[in-house]
């Protein structure tokens, strides 16, 4: 019996890595566009009024479309010869997952960042500078949610895994391989949310040294 | 001997009389040959007084015009295709033959699949060869000529590797397909799932690129992409089904004549083989032909009724779907909105019978779906909780070193190795698919919430706090941790569209397979977006509530 990894096509691992490279690229085009459009929709939360309100209900329906319909929906509503400002916007598979991922990763950081603006409004700046650890941990996610383009033909990581599989011919190769997809996925996942933690234990810690420098001043006042 | 003369003369004559008169004379003249010519003198005789009569048959003003006016495709490789001014394809030269047997020049017009019927309607074509499948519905737009001058049927092509042979290794496989396409019906039914494109164009390159494993096709279409060595050698067809003869069309008015004299050149064409040797020489397939050939040789078909003899022709492909009884009031309504609002609202889902019965279906799984998820969730949280939580490590370590995998799993791959597994341990079936994604969902989405669980057990723990016993502890640790078992229980609930990758038939699967073979994907995909976004909706609501109780209790000291 031949190991796997001679059943493994020669291109398996670059092919895979080129895969992974586009699970990213759509974590960054989603994030991205979440962030501009989440941090106005925070501004527009604590700016109190008809604005507040509009604001919660957008991202109350926001935080419960589910991207997977959203994606099916941006590919099947949106005109093939549509325009935008008198531009065609025909969108691509990579466009289109990344879009999809817009309405949670938008409202992920209106929250944090409402929450990050009431703690620096507060006072708290390293309360506020939570910020960016939730973020990454938001584009942890979106970098795994990506892997939803493999229903609409986006190439990339999980697809290739997909279509490795479909030539291996016994079920306990292909639970190797997706074993393999797994470890792949889990490690940069992993050390973000390594390097997540970092940061986080880094803000207690000044957090904490703030904290006995501010009550060492207050004992010296008194 | 002037006698002699006489009676032999009288023999010849008798006998060239009872020969005239003779079964094998009248066989003869009731063959279509025969037929055409008498058809075409009796015409020819009315000109040029019939010219001038605007009510004419349409094959008196082709002979009038010494032209005939034909409508084919500019771009459909081996069929028809157009280079300037230069045309050829099978079509084309059928065009062309028909031509010489009517004894008038072709004049070519070109047409495509929106605008055949039409053009023949509005009398601006004679003829139309264009690809066009006979089916019961464009029977009423247009007159077929009978018989059929080619026969198409679905083709599924995959890799000559893939171990694909026919309806039985389909069930749970993507195939790609074009929306609109007839035969997309079938395949649903037969447990497919759709990948969709506009343009069929673009399928043998999915192919190449491997986003298709397996595409779905007229095998007239993949005819020219089977001529490339490079792809005949890597792919193959793997078999073939909805089988839909092609038809030269007339219009329905004014050419009763014309489709006549085309019906007995179009017997003619397969008896004596002319159908055959044109296929042979564009390199399409020719199966159907040579069948026809034999058939159209057979004495009970090679007559001047022949074309109306149901043995030897073939009926229209039936793609009519039942209508629903409410059907009428879908469309009256579809076009109030459209009146009122100006935007075109189709509810394909609606229409007919069987769509209706695939949209309830959906609905009703989705809902399944999305409580058992829930449920799935709240267990599987609860169970790796307590494993997590846990003073002994034998339980603790395997669960947290399987959290931390199913945590680095995307989901979509998740459900394709749950998907993987069931489908090993049981036969496919809709309840299969649909208890993968539950167990799928709730693992990973559990996972992590018993994490939480456990996190807020270790941080009871740490502040010294003296439950009264372990049960007691895992209740408050419940109750600390209730925002993050309410996130994942309405993550699961977001997360159950994507079952539809495995084959679960969800709404959303449901829908995709409508759409595949009707109109109104805007429409549908917007109501779907609408009805899961609601759905989820009420998840957090009641997600909210159930966090409301935990904390309560929380809040109520022990």
């Amino acid at each position: 019996m031949r190991p796997l990894i001679d059943r493994l096509s020669s291109d398996f691992l670059p092919l895979f890595l080129g895969g992974m490279a586009v699970n990213f690229e759509i974590a960054v085009i989603a994030i991205a566009v979440g962030l501009a459009l989440g941090l106005l929709l925070a501004l527009a939360r604590l700016a109190g009024g008809v604005m507040a309100g509009a604001a919660a209900s957008a991202i109350g329906l926001m935080r419960a479309a589910p991207t997977f319909v959203v994606m099916f929906f941006l590919l099947n509503a949106v005109p093939r010869d549509a325009t935008l400002f008198g531009e065609p916007f025909a969108l691509s598979g990579i466009m289109t997952v990344a879009l999809s991922l817009v309405p949670y990763s938008a409202a992920y950081i209106a929250d944090s960042g409402v929450e990050a603006l009431r703690q620096y409004r507060g006072g708290s700046l390293p309360g506020a500078l939570l910020f960016l650890p939730n973020v990454t941990r938001a584009f942890f996610v979106l970098v795994m949610s990506s892997s939803a383009g493999a229903a609409i033909g986006v190439t990339e990581g999980i697809t290739i895994i997909l279509r490795q599989a479909e030539q291996l011919p016994t079920l306990g190769d292909r639970l190797v391989l997706f074993a393999i997809g797994i470890v792949l996925f889990g490690i940069p996942l992993q050390a973000g949310f390594a390097v997540m933690g970092f940061i986080q234990r880094r803000f207690g810690r000044i957090v904490a040294r703030r904290t006995e420098v501010m009550k060492a001043a207050d004992i010296k006042i008194e | 001997m002037t006698r002699f003369c006489r009676s032999a003369a009288a023999c010849v004559l008798a006998i060239v009389a009872s020969l005239a008169f003779s079964p094998l004379q009248a066989q003869q003249d009731k063959s279509p040959d025969a037929a055409l010519a008498r058809l075409l003198q009796a015409a020819r005789a009315t000109l040029p007084g019939a010219c001038a009569q605007p009510a004419a048959d349409r094959l008196i003003g082709i002979l009038c015009a010494g032209r005939i006016r034909i409508g084919v495709r500019d771009y459909y490789p081996l069929f028809s295709t157009r280079v300037g001014e230069a045309r050829e394809g099978y079509e084309v030269d059928v065009a062309r033959a028909i031509g010489r047997q009517l004894g008038v020049a072709v004049e070519f017009d070109r047409v495509n699949a929106a605008t055949r019927i039409p053009l023949l309607a509005e009398d601006r074509i004679d003829l139309v060869i264009a690809t066009m499948g006979h089916n019961t519905q464009r029977d009423g737009q247009a007159r077929f000529i009978r018989p059929h001058y080619y026969q198409s049927e679905t083709t599924v092509i995959g890799p000559r590797a893939l171990a694909v042979s026919g309806w039985q290794d389909i069930p749970g496989r993507t195939v790609c397909v074009t929306v609109g396409n007839g035969s997309n019906a079938e395949l649903v039914a037969r447990d497919a799932r759709l990948m969709l494109f506009d343009e069929a164009g673009v399928l043998p390159e999915r192919l190449k690129d491997e986003t298709c494993t397996l595409a779905a096709q007229d095998d007239s279409f993949f005819a020219e992409s089977f001529t490339d060595p490079a792809f005949a050698e890597r792919y193959a067809q793997k078999f073939g089904f909805a089988q839909v003869p092609w038809g030269m069309a007339v219009a329905r008015d004014g050419s009763a004549q014309l489709a006549r004299a085309l019906d007995l050149i179009s017997q003619i064409f397969h008896r004596d083989g002319v159908f055959l040797e044109l296929g042979r020489a564009h390199r399409i397939g020719t199966g159907f032909l040579e069948q026809q050939q034999a058939v159209w040789q057979r004495p009970e078909c090679n007559t001047e009724a022949g074309a109306a003899n149901d043995v030897c022709v073939l009926p229209p492909f039936n793609a009519e779907l039942m209508a629903t009884p409410f059907a009428g009031s879908v469309a009256t309504f579809e076009a109030w909105f459209e009146s009122w609002t100006g935007i075109e609202l189709s509810l394909p889902m609606l229409a007919t019978a069987p769509a209706w019965s695939m949209f309830k279906d959906g609905v009703a799984n989705s809902l399944v779906l999305i409580v058992g998820a829930l449920l799935a969730t709240l267990g599987f949280a609860l169970l790796f909780g307590a494993a997590q939580g846990s003073r002994s490590a034998l339980l603790r370590w395997p669960v947290r070193l399987l959290t931390v995998t199913l945590q680095s799993s995307p989901i979509v791959l998740t459900l394709v190795i749950a998907a993987a597994i069931a489908r090993a341990l049981f036969p496919f079936s809709d309840a299969v698919a649909l208890g993968a994604s539950i167990a799928a969902l709730g693992l990973t989405n559990g996972s992590n919430a018993g994490q939480a669980i456990a996190e807020a057990m270790l941080t009871l723990r740490a502040e010294r706090t003296r439950p009264a016993g372990r049960l007691d502890l895992f209740t408050r640790a419940l109750s600390r941790s209730a925002t993050q078992i309410v996130a994942f229980l309405v993550n699961a609930a977001k997360g159950t569209p994507i079952a539809s990758f495995i084959g679960a038939p969800e709404l959303l699967s449901a829908l995709t397979d409508i759409t595949s073979f009707s109109s109104g994907r805007a429409t549908t995909y917007t109501l779907l977006l609408i009805f899961y976004t609601a759905v989820v909706m009420i998840v957090v609501w009641l997600c909210g509530r159930l966090r409301l109780l935990l904390e309560r209790r929380q809040a109520v000291p022990s």
